[in-house]
């Protein structure tokens, strides 16, 4: 399965911003109903706001600029507007209060399947793409959707409301002159059209190499240390530099796009009000029209053409919100292969655990398991040896369903391991990983990382907890035991200690079949001794599986399975285990 | 307390980063003020056109339109070009800034100490990079030259105004300050939200930073659920924000607009009354609608830049105090040839406050082969740091050929000494450049450091050889190969002294025993030290030290140690069974 998110990009079909659209307004659904009061809301302000001018107009024509002036009646409009200006002042809060609303929930929702999607991707996932392009991805884009939607919305849909108000009175009041007026706007749509999806792609190619930028300061900075040991500080800074000067490059090309709707809607706009005028006065020589209303009718235009220029800005951020979308979209599209299945299609098998004829590679071109098959049976010690890139550590990941065979089945307690809900999996399977991770938080936090059952327990019952796995010395290693902080990816905390914890976080969940992945290599001997005193104290029914280079640490297995070039096999004994593992020949 | 020599100079505004670019933002503002000026004649010259029409209606004259019409295109036109011009300007400046902004961070980060990257943490590194520069690229592309013309188009058009009619002028001059001051009230309120919102941000990131670092425990144990609990809490969080922030806007626009609603029933009531009486043309009552369109926006405008001027601000500030970092000083001027002698004389490190190493002494004759054992988070790997120069001893002192290591030149020290670090550390670029990471390394070396570290079935099976690309944490690898790729990036460089972390933790006995033959062989008179949990691989080793718990518990051969120390032989047991296998399938 491809999840290169990268590569899927350059082969997605260019969609249409309208389509895009559609699919980000398919998240707001469910509110209509706010959304038709919104409606009405904007109905009726942007309503009342043009009725202004109207009136104001009608003022001049029936009471300024004639031959009997009426002051009197000025002021019975002037109330009549203040009036309409008050009720404005309630539908204009109720506007925004409304849609910034919607705006919001469906950040929200937004954020939420986003993060929902991610959870449901598999391993193979986050191991095709960069971690740094990643965070970005979904940071960045995000932030880029968020600032148009809690920002720019309203303003967008309140100029939208206004400037579509405000074209219907610009028709209705003198259809030749309205027509006029609005053939300026008319080119400035057709230039829109023609010009966003350039613009657009200017800024998607921008996100690209901000992505790309995150990217490298993260690997660099995340790797200082190896940076400084090599001298290579100059390759920092070349590297980033390079980074930086391709952002810089495609910056300018997407702000120049970007920059180019303000000059145009402006000039077209002016455009706008000289053809008022010119066509206006014509009109009026001709009788079709009156002076009153001429001063009203520049105030249509402005009321029409100022929410344009404002949606020229506008325009560009939705742009830029609309290529973050997409790149975003990419990842709610994906599909996890990693599903549960229903019906059993092979023979069920009664060990614990059975690998029957599995054939596996992270990528068609190279297979890494070969028709591999071997049974482990409940309660029993196994340990996977072999030379380095053999694939052990692939096969412990299948044990794991991190991935499916892509030929043959993994058993798991009787039946294929691809039936069970992750619940349920997960609940059997113990797995410390080759790479400890730990979460910013206590030791406390980490131990118990998705363990609910102490989650209630205080400190001294859960040490007493601790201390009935046997795990009580390990914690001693933490200078403020269960409370010592933890901050992720940092180098206050040694590897060892990683170790320690990943492996307390494990026994003290109970699996039934637990899998040390080198899970102890950079442990002192004497607390792995005390480590493997606590694996032969589990449960009697507990499986374990144990990969490790150390041989002291496999020395008590039960069984040992040579893996190399593709194969699993047994090996009649510890010295036979040996033998191969000195004379096998080495795939890597 | 008298502490004038502690008080820093005040920390240089945002303005002073914009010196350099003087003359291009002169420019900038120039073009501005100008298009803006055009910009602002447009309702006069229709107002004119109007009241010249009815002069000629009243008159019965003929109306030529023509000079409205060439007066207006012209301006209409210039405003164009100034706005086109000063787009770009402005683009090209901002980028400028922005770019050169990161490169001073960059050039600055790099000269920095490993240590002071992990304590600062590069993640808030990353921000300074990303975030802080463009917030401050937002407010030299949009700020700036806002403001400025805001300004000019507020005083420009009350001025026109007042030209106009005075009376009516000061009712609609009177708006600004009623507009200008809700929109501070709530501008301040708006500013303390969306630092708290920013907070949370943050802390959205920072759950789903984890939540893909993390992604393969988190499906290990199906906590998927967790994860989506934390982030949801977050989410909420940054929503209620959002709201509250929306709340306050909400309730801000309709207030500004009915203000302005007044300021123009005024005009219609006034200025009706004015046109009645006769003092005011009908021309300059439909400029007067006009200019009060113009005069509000830019009032907008200054509220929400001035949004944008404390945000660049504040990151303007964040990025200085990485800017005013002292540069790790590069004392050292010696550069000769290393033999390859150590000595450690009562050195002491603390970490945070907990000491890591304490009055360690030892000394490693040139060529030697030294061991240092112990347990978990004894100083092992504080010790290996202290002897590359990654950290510095709180006391004591590191001779290198009887030479301070801060009397090295760093780039001669650190093209002698090779590190293999313990946590595999792989660039996302090819297997060449991974290896021959430092610019000296030779074709030769290269490939003397490859088939040292028995990397050459695994190369020559790639498709792409050398050149083949290895994802980012080398998730492609595995550990063992990752390992042996750390140690030919470290051979590369044909050091006198190789440092080895753990090495041995992630490849097995066979491939080990080889690599160590080929170091010995490959590389002769080299001084080898080496962290290790294996007592069978270092048995044969010149020294081995025991560090326990940040101390020196006992040192010296093998045999001596068995014979003296008795932690010493607790670890040798713990190892014993299995290692009598290896030394009999040997």
């Amino acid at each position: 399965m491809n999840y290169n998110l990268n590569d899927l990009q350059a082969k997605a079909p260019k969609s249409s911003t309208w389509v895009s659209l559609g699919k980000l307004l398919k998240l707001i659904k469910h509110e209509q109903k706010n959304l038709v009061f919104a409606l009405i809301a904007i109905l009726v302000n942007s309503t009342l706001n043009l009725l202004g001018p109207l009136i104001i107009g009608d003022t001049i024509d029936k009471y300024i600029f004639v031959q009997h002036k009426d002051y009197h009646g000025v002021l019975v409009n002037c109330c009549i507007l203040l009036a309409m200006y008050l009720i404005t002042l309630l539908t204009s809060y109720w506007q925004t209060i409304l849609m910034g609303g919607v705006g919001q929930r469906m950040l929200f929702t937004l954020r939420n399947s986003i993060f929902n999607k991610l959870q449901l991707l598999p391993v193979g996932f986050f191991n095709q793409n960069k971690a740094g392009d990643l965070i970005s991805r979904v940071n960045n884009d995000t932030d880029k959707i968020n600032q148009f939607f809690s920002q720019s919305l309203m303003q967008f849909i309140g100029s939208i409301a206004t400037m579509t108000g405000a074209g219907i009175f610009l028709l209705a009041i003198n259809i030749k002159l309205g027509s006029a007026t609005l053939v300026p706007a008319a080119i400035i749509l057709l230039f829109t059209l023609v010009v966003s999806p350039w613009v657009k792609r200017k800024n998607a190619k921008n996100l690209t190499s901000v992505g790309g930028m995150s990217a490298e300061i993260q690997e660099s900075l995340n790797n200082f240390k190896m940076i400084i040991a090599f001298n290579r500080r100059d390759y920092f800074r070349k590297r980033f530099d390079s980074a930086n000067n391709q952002n810089y490059g495609t910056a300018i090309s997407a702000g120049l796009a970007n920059n180019i709707f303000v000059p145009v809607y402006g000039l077209l706009s002016s455009l706008a009000q000289l053809i008022v005028l010119a066509y206006g006065i014509y009109l009026i020589s001709v009788g079709e029209f009156k002076i009153g209303l001429l001063v009203s009718y520049l105030s249509y235009a402005n009321n029409f053409y100022n929410p344009l220029r404002q949606l020229a800005a506008l325009w560009t951020n939705f742009q830029v919100a609309m290529a973050g979308w997409d790149r975003i979209s990419l990842i709610l599209e994906l599909e996890t292969d990693i599903n549960t299945i229903k019906a059993e299609v092979t023979e069920p098998s009664d060990a614990l655990l059975e690998f029957r004829n599995v054939y596996f590679g992270y990528d068609e071109s190279k297979e890494i398991l070969h028709n591999v098959s071997f049974k482990l049976e409940r309660g029993k010690t196994y340990a996977l040896v072999g030379p380095t890139g053999g694939g052990k550590t692939t096969t412990a990941s299948l044990l794991a369903r991190l991935y499916d065979a892509s030929k043959g089945t993994v058993f798991l307690d009787g039946h294929d391991i691809r039936t069970y809900q992750p619940v349920d999996r997960t609940k059997k399977i113990g797995f410390i990983l080759q790479e400890p991770f730990l979460f910013t938080g206590t030791v406390r936090e980490n131990i118990l990382y998705g363990n609910e059952l102490y989650v209630n327990h205080s400190n001294e019952q859960l040490e007493q907890v601790i201390n009935d796995a046997n795990l009580g010395s390990l914690l001693a290693i933490f200078d403020k035991g269960l409370d010592t902080n933890v901050i992720s990816n940092s180098d206050g905390i040694s590897l060892g200690q990683k170790q320690l914890i990943a492996f307390m976080r494990a026994v003290l969940r109970n699996p039934e079949l637990l899998i040390l992945d080198e899970a102890t290599a950079n442990i002192d001997t004497i607390t792995e001794k005390l480590l493997s005193d606590i694996l032969n104290k589990l449960p009697e029914t507990t499986t374990r599986v144990i990969i490790a280079h150390r041989l002291n640490t496999i020395e008590n297995a039960d069984e040992i399975f040579f893996v190399n070039s593709g194969e699993v096999i047994r090996a009649g004994s510890f010295d036979h285990a040996m033998k191969m593992l000195l004379q096998g020949k080495r795939s890597s | 307390m008298a502490r004038p020599k502690d008080t820093k100079p005040k920390p240089p505004g945002i303005f002073s980063l914009l010196k350099p670019y003087s003359g291009l933002l002169s420019l900038l503002i120039l073009f501005a003020i100008f298009g803006n000026s055009v910009n602002l004649w447009l309702p006069k010259i229709i107002s004119q056109g109007i009241d010249d029409y009815i002069r000629t209606l009243i008159t019965h004259a003929h109306f030529d339109i023509n000079p409205v019409i060439i007066k207006f295109s012209a301006a209409v036109v210039v405003v164009f070009v100034f706005a086109y011009l000063q787009s770009i300007i402005q683009t090209y400046t901002s980028e400028r800034v922005a770019r050169d902004l990161r490169t001073r961070l960059s050039d600055k980060i790099s000269r920095q100490s490993a240590v002071f990257i992990d304590q600062v943490s590069p993640s808030k590194l990353l921000t300074n990079l990303t975030a802080d520069v463009d917030s401050i690229k937002l407010f030299v592309s949009q700020a700036l030259v806002s403001i400025i013309s805001s300004v000019f188009i507020i005083v420009a058009a009350s001025i026109l105004l007042l030209t106009i009619n005075w009376k009516l002028a000061l009712c609609v001059i009177a708006i600004i300050p009623i507009i200008g001051g809700t929109f501070a009230w709530v501008l301040k309120r708006v500013r303390e939200l969306f630092k708290k919102s920013r907070e949370v941000i943050d802390w959205l990131n920072k759950v789903i930073n984890e939540s893909i670092l993390g992604a393969a425990i988190i499906r290990v144990i199906n906590s998927q659920q967790l994860e989506f609990d934390k982030f949801l809490q977050a989410n909420t969080k940054a929503k209620e924000y959002g709201l509250s922030i929306l709340r306050l806007f909400a309730g801000l626009i309709p207030v500004i607009t009915f203000t302005a609603n007044m300021a123009g029933l005024s005009i219609l009531a006034l200025g009706g009354h004015f046109v009645i009486m006769g003092t005011m043309s009908l021309g300059d009552f439909a400029a007067f609608n006009s200019y009060l369109v113009q005069l509000i926006f830019p009032i907008f405008v200054i509220g929400f830049m001035s949004n944008i001027i404390a945000q660049a601000t504040a990151s303007f500030q964040r990025i200085n105090t990485v800017l005013e970092m002292a540069d790790t000083s590069e004392t050292g001027t010696f550069n000769e040839a290393m033999r390859g002698e150590i000595e450690l004389k009562n050195v002491s490190v603390t970490y945070g406050q907990k000491p890591a190493l304490k009055d360690v002494s030892f000394k490693i004759n040139a060529g030697s082969k030294i061991a240092i054992i112990g347990p978990t988070a004894a100083g092992k790997s504080q010790l290996l740091f202290l002897l590359t120069g990654l950290i510095k001893p709180n006391w004591g002192t590191i001779l290198f050929d009887g030479h301070n290591i801060e009397d090295y030149n760093s780039e001669s020290f650190h093209s002698q000494v090779g590190f293999v670090f313990q946590d595999s550390i792989i660039f996302n670029m090819s297997i060449r450049e991974n290896i021959a990471f430092s610019d000296t390394v030779t074709d030769e070396s290269l490939e003397k450091a490859i088939d040292t570290a028995e990397l050459r079935d695994f190369i020559d099976g790639l498709p792409q050889k050398l050149n083949a690309v290895v994802s980012e944490r080398g998730s492609s690898l595995s550990g063992g190969q990752k390992q042996r790729i750390m140690l030919a990036r470290a051979l590369a460089i044909n050091p006198k002294v190789l440092l080895l972390d753990d090495f041995t933790a992630r490849v097995d006995n066979q491939t080990e025993r080889k690599i160590l033959a080929n170091v010995q062989k490959n590389y002769p008179g080299l001084t080898l030290i080496s962290v290790t949990q294996k007592i069978a691989s270092v048995e044969h080793y010149d020294q081995i030290i025991l560090l326990m718990q940040g101390e020196i518990i006992a040192s010296g051969k093998h045999e001596e140690l068995m014979n003296t120390s008795p932690e010493y032989v607790q670890i040798f047991d713990s190892q014993q069974s299995t290692s009598n296998y290896e030394l009999q399938s040997k």
